[in-house]
């Protein structure tokens, strides 16, 4: 039987440490965001290239990115790559495999996106005199992100809850190792677990009202 | 529905509630068998032989206490981040995992007498020209999240205020790679550890560089806070343990030497 008694003064002392937690964890899981939608693009295109140089190595990364657990990713950032001499730290090693994960993810969303534009929106572009870089970035790609947006956001919860695997690298700032740490140090594992998990919810919950509110207000046609 | 619910709910409370009156003890020889929690990458307390058997100090400890009870012992896996779960969850009914008997921590849990102490080790490698302890307030270091030594090592890194670093690993294998790949400059470990790892040369160009002065780490068996009977019985184990030369002849066996002493001078426990 479930045989524990709930300390909750003790841990909402812990509160403000959490919170600082909190901040790491939305700081990576954005940047993670940023370079990952800028990889996948670049991914996206190479994967709907005719060449085939540009699309076996884009192929490549799609399928080990979403293929092998995000653990996997991080931990070989950090381990795998430190058997090479080269050395990231928590922090880094963590963003990496995220990112790394976010990329090819969204390559294929984007990917799909793209597939719902019509060819005639760039042969439009390209009739009215636009290069083929000019049209895809003024024309094609305004409509792909409109058409992946919740995806991408999708994409950002996601990349919110993976980033709690960096306590397999050593990560301590973010809010699972913050609780872990708490966790160690009293031993009162439900409440800083719990407490993690309705910041957490509440992050996500946030996250997913901004997008709509966003998507309602941009999307209007 | 909803009163049937409720029917059947205060009936299931109650069957639940019912055999609730024998505490942990009584269930433990009932059910005839002991759970302990066991820490199996701490060797030499607790690991895994070339059969993944589990086998180490630890175990042995969980053995013969399992054989004073008359019942069968199960080991049961736990990481040290773990152990209190473990316990809660009723996974466990006793940790046999070196934990140190920190207040903070006794407000959750209950503590036996010590049952084994701890001194501790800088490990480092040969190429990072570290040689006390003191030398590593500006390095970046690590240890195993939630150890008396990590807590111990971050909060002096702290202390110091540098520019040296701490990350908290989830095992001691975790340390170790880190450290032999050069991710990390040093850390501190239990003697116990440090020995056996430099020796087993498992991990090359690691060496030990002087002591840790933390204060002796006195460890106890941990069970749920309010099973005072089955307390009870641990810490007289833990007493007959030391008596019967029981505890010198498994020191000798896993660690070797002289076992340190158990006991606190001018105080009682």
């Amino acid at each position: 039987m479930f045989n524990y008694t709930f300390q909750w003064r003790q841990a909402f002392r812990a509160l403000p440490e959490m919170l600082e937690g909190a901040l790491y964890t939305m700081q990576i899981a954005v940047l993670s965001m940023i370079i990952g939608i800028a990889i996948a693009v670049i991914l996206a295109v190479g994967r709907n290239s005719s060449s085939r140089w540009l699309r076996a190595p884009a192929t490549a990364w799609v399928e080990v990115a979403r293929n092998t657990p995000a653990l996997f990713q991080i931990y070989m950032a950090h381990f795998g790559l430190g058997s090479f001499g080269i050395y990231l730290s928590p922090y880094v090693a963590l963003l990496a495999g995220i990112t790394f994960n976010n990329a090819g993810y969204l390559c294929e969303t984007f990917r799909g996106a793209l597939r719902a534009i019509p060819d005639t929106q760039m042969r439009a572009g390209r009739s009215l005199g636009m290069g083929p870089a000019k049209a895809f970035r003024l024309i094609v790609m305004p409509q792909m992100f409109r058409i992946a947006f919740l995806p991408t956001m999708n994409q950002m919860v996601w990349a919110i809850l993976m980033t709690s695997l960096g306590v397999t690298v050593g990560m301590a700032i973010d809010l699972t190792g913050v609780t872990q740490a708490l966790n160690a140090r009293t031993f009162r594992t439900f409440e800083f677990f719990a407490m993690a998990a309705i910041i957490y919810y509440l992050i996500t919950k946030a996250v997913m009202l901004a997008s709509r509110l966003v998507a309602w207000r941009l999307f209007r046609y | 529905m909803k009163l049937r619910t409720l029917a059947g709910g205060l009936i299931a409370a109650t069957l639940v509630a019912g055999p609730a009156l024998a505490d942990k003890l009584d269930d433990i020889i009932a059910s005839g068998t002991l759970r302990c929690a066991v820490v199996l990458d701490f060797p030499p307390m607790g690991s895994r032989d070339e059969n993944n058997e589990p086998i180490g100090f630890d175990v042995d400890y969980c053995n013969d206490l399992a054989k004073a009870l008359g019942v069968e012992a199960e080991i049961v896996e736990t990481p040290f981040p773990d152990r209190i779960p473990a316990l809660v969850s009723g996974r466990a009914d006793v940790g046999v995992a070196s934990t140190s008997d920190t207040l903070e921590r006794a407000r959750t849990v209950g503590f036996t007498i010590p049952y084994f102490a701890f001194t501790f080790n800088v490990v480092t490698r040969e190429d990072t020209g570290l040689d006390t302890y003191e030398s590593l307030a500006d390095r970046t270091t690590g240890s195993v999240a939630g150890t008396y030594e990590a807590i111990r090592l971050e909060g002096d890194i702290e202390e110091w205020d540098k520019g040296g670093s701490f990350r908290p690993y989830q095992s001691q294998a975790d340390v170790f790679l880190a450290l032999s790949q050069g991710q990390i400059d040093a850390t501190t470990v239990t003697s116990t550890v440090a020995s056996s790892i430099v020796k087993s040369g498992k991990y090359e160009g690691l060496k030990m560089a002087g002591e840790a002065p933390y204060d002796i780490d006195y460890v106890g068996l941990i069970a749920l806070r309010n099973e005072y009977g089955l307390l009870n019985y641990l810490n007289l184990f833990v007493n007959q343990q030391v008596r019967t030369g029981r505890y010198d002849e498994l020191y000798d066996k896993w660690i070797g030497g002289e076992a340190p002493d158990l006991t606190i001078d001018r105080v009682y426990y």
